[in-house]
């Protein structure tokens, strides 16, 4: 009898074991479907622009990352599949240039879902086939809230979009001029008026006197309203005694730093691309003399900005959302450390730039929202995107996760951005960053490198 | 705006300095223009061409860059007499169009071209010795790289004027530009006369070009723009017209400026398009307008 009992208990766990051994092995699993297929990722960038470059190598080394990984799991088709690049370029990302190659990218290529967009113009332009043709697009340049917001435009505004369904569609992973332009704003506020008064022992009711020279788009006027605003909003001890345009095809910018210069600002906000900015720095301090301080916005977070600048640029200001010139012993965040270093390991020593980091995000953003679809039917992988919620990754946000806002703030983030001041090193001839705001962000107890100096030869505005 | 009296006139005295680069472009232009009735659209190409030639020059061998001017005017007269052989000389004679064409074929082939070979070099200047270093008069300060660059202007425009006025292949392009065929009765080879024309039309926008460089950034898009402006500058000049072509860039230059200074950067060139509008109301055939063939 006990034998009996121990013969069946012995066949039970055998059977047991021979199951257990091949649903190890999937024998049970249903077989791979056979629509599976590489699942295409349309990268819009603007191969002409030094951003369009970084966008592309950032978005070709997450998928070689994720495919190395064994994929995407796609639970309709049982198995996992690569990513696919498939380049849109948008040439010089113009408004002009971009519609052709995103339509033929959604109707030709068939793509799955479409990452990239540096510029606004460029981008709202080239968002119209992807919202016609329910394509699932986030959008990681572009610092206009607008590319997300058309829908809520008023009627007869040409930029609106009625099609509330093909918005739906529209995700916007960056930071946009309201972020950074708070971030200049109360670093203005915070840092550099206590600083001033105390040097120029100026009166404490005294304002700052703030410069802003734009750009004649809507990104350069969105920074100069929105500036004013924030101001006004915050109450910030801030005075705009000059506003100054140019047109984007610009190559010399003087007449509007003789303006500027007339009305002795302390600090200069320029609201421009990467050459331009560099270009106003230099013509300001080397040929019309305005020895001030020149804030930069993040889109200069670019190799090409420092070289361009060279030791013009020492302890001129720039804001930024990932320092991918990050100088200390240990990166700030480990993730971003790993992402530079991958970077330059693929891409020939090449540093990386800004809009590359959110692009390298928001591939990751796609592989889980794919996996958490189980399909890459593009409804639910729209619906999957809405519902994201990842730790952050190179962009730091302010709850420390990746969510996409509903309501107003539509399929947006909540980024945080931070200032950096360029210290220029005579002995290795660079032009390098170190956090001066602010002391400490989401996820990074202590991020504050140095504290805010004035550059060595400033003239501060009138008393 | 804030303007006050020493920004005018800083304002002004830039504008003049910028004017010269426009001259530059404009004299190869109308030279070309004035001697050959030839219409190159992709003449500010070759100011591109010449300002990457002179950036190379100086950042490979670590000449000057005011010396690199020279080595920018012998490769663009170089890349013209090219153009001028393969190019336009096969079509002389023929319909304008075909002409006006190919120096539209010729703005795409230079840009792609410049995009292949510069793409890692978008947007830079040409590092300049004398960068960061200013003459202030009373209030009024200028660089010296604008300084040299108005001093260089003038040698070349006085090379220019010799060239044309006391020398026989000058004395051939007058002719030439007056009346072809008579010129050809006379014994003069008008082939010659367009062959070296068109190399020194190209030499001078060699040197706008590398003079562009040391003063703006440039990249391989920037030809279009200051094509467009050259040719105002000859009708405000009046075709043909070298003194005219001075003028004009002079005052194309200082209209651009002002117009940037007391209304805003957007309307630079709708201002200095608009004295252009203004000067062929008044005066159909431009300031120094000259009768042709």
């Amino acid at each position: 009898m006990n034998k009996r009992i121990l013969g069946a208990i012995i066949v039970v766990i055998i059977v047991a074991a021979a199951f257990v051994a091949l649903g190890q092995f999937n024998v049970f699993a249903p077989a791979p479907s056979a629509e599976a297929r590489n699942i295409k990722v349309g990268i819009v960038a603007g191969m002409l622009t030094v951003e369009g470059q970084d966008i592309n190598r950032a978005a070709q080394l997450a998928i070689d990352e994720i495919n190395a990984q064994g994929g995407i799991w796609v639970e309709e088709w049982h198995t996992k599949v690569n990513l696919e690049l498939v380049l849109v370029d948008t040439v010089d990302d113009a408004a002009a240039s971009t519609t052709g190659p995103v339509t033929r990218a959604v109707t030709d290529q068939q793509v799955d879902i479409l990452i990239g967009g540096a510029t606004t113009g460029g981008t709202l332009s080239g968002q119209i086939p992807a919202i016609s043709n329910r394509v699932p697009f986030i959008i990681t340049g572009a610092s206009l809230d607008l590319v997300t917001r058309r829908g809520s435009l008023p009627e007869g505004n040409p930029l609106r979009i009625n099609d509330t369904e093909g918005m739906s569609y529209m995700f916007h992973y960056c930071t946009t001029i309201t972020d950074y332009s708070k971030t200049v704003t109360h670093f203005l506020a915070d840092a550099v008026k206590p600083k001033l008064d105390s040097t120029y022992s100026f009166d404490s009711a005294r304002k700052l006197r703030l410069a802003v020279i734009h750009r004649g788009d809507g990104y350069g006027r969105g920074v100069k309203d929105i500036t004013a605003s924030i101001i006004a909003q915050d109450n910030l001890p801030i005075e705009v005694v000059a506003t100054a345009e140019y047109a984007p095809s610009s190559t010399t910018y003087q007449s509007q730093l003789i303006s500027i210069k007339g009305s002795n600002p302390d600090a200069v906000y320029i609201a421009g691309f990467t050459a331009d900015t560099a270009e106003i720095i230099k013509e300001g301090i080397n040929d019309v003399g305005l020895k001030s301080l020149y804030i930069a916005v993040e889109i200069c977070e670019d190799p090409q900005f420092y070289t361009l600048l060279g030791a013009t640029g020492a302890n001129q200001i720039l804001e930024s959302k990932i320092a991918t010139q990050w100088q200390g012993n240990t990166w700030y965040l480990p993730q971003v450390g790993t992402y530079v270093e991958n970077y330059k390991a693929k891409f020939n020593g090449i540093t990386p730039g800004m809009l590359g980091a959110d692009t390298y995000d928001a591939v990751y953003i796609t592989k889980n929202a794919i996996e958490r679809a189980g399909t890459v039917n593009k409804t639910n992988v729209r619906d999957a995107l809405e519902t994201t919620d990842m730790p952050q990754s190179l962009l730091i946000l302010e709850n420390g996760r990746i969510t996409f806002s509903t309501g107003t703030n539509y399929h947006e983030i909540l980024p945080k951005t931070f200032i950096e001041q360029l210290i220029w090193n005579a002995g290795a001839n660079e032009l390098k960053p170190f956090v001066v705001y602010p002391d400490t962000m989401p996820g990074i107890s202590s991020f504050k490198q140095q504290d805010f100096a004035l550059p060595a030869d400033y003239a501060p505005g009138s008393p | 705006m804030i303007v006050t009296p020493s920004g005018l006139a800083e304002t002004l005295l830039w504008g003049v300095a910028n004017g010269c680069i426009y001259i530059l472009l404009a004299t190869g232009l109308n030279l070309i223009f004035g001697v050959m009735k030839l219409v190159n659209f992709a003449h500010g190409q070759l100011l591109m061409v010449g300002a990457f030639i002179a950036y190379e020059t100086t950042t490979i061998t670590g000449l000057n860059p005011y010396m690199s001017i020279l080595v920018a005017m012998g490769s663009v007269a170089l890349i013209g007499i090219g153009l001028e052989k393969f190019a336009f000389r096969k079509v002389r004679g023929t319909e304008k169009l075909n002409e006006i064409f190919i120096s539209l074929g010729l703005i795409y082939v230079f840009q792609n071209l410049a995009t292949l070979l510069w793409v890692k070099n978008y947007n830079i200047r040409i590092p300049s010795p004398l960068e960061g270093l200013s003459l202030s008069l009373g209030g009024v300060s200028i660089n010296y790289d604008r300084i040299l660059a108005m001093v260089i202007v003038l040698i070349i425009l006085i090379g220019l004027v010799f060239l044309t006025r006391k020398t026989k292949i000058g004395l051939a392009m007058r002719a030439t530009s007056q009346k072809s065929d008579a010129s050809m009765l006379m014994g003069i080879n008008v082939g010659k006369v367009y062959f070296i024309t068109f190399a020194v039309g190209a030499a001078l926008a060699g040197a706008a070009g590398a003079l562009y460089g040391i003063l703006f950034q440039f990249n391989p898009a920037i030809g279009a723009l200051p094509t467009i402006k050259a040719f105002a500058i000859i009708i405000i000049g009046g075709l043909g017209s070298i003194p005219g072509a001075v003028i004009g860039g002079l005052l194309y230059g200082i209209a651009e400026n002002t117009a940037a200074y007391l209304l805003g950067g957007i309307w630079q060139d709708a201002i200095a398009f608009a004295l252009l509008i203004a000067v062929l109301v008044i005066r159909p055939t431009g300031l120094f307008g000259e009768k042709g063939e």
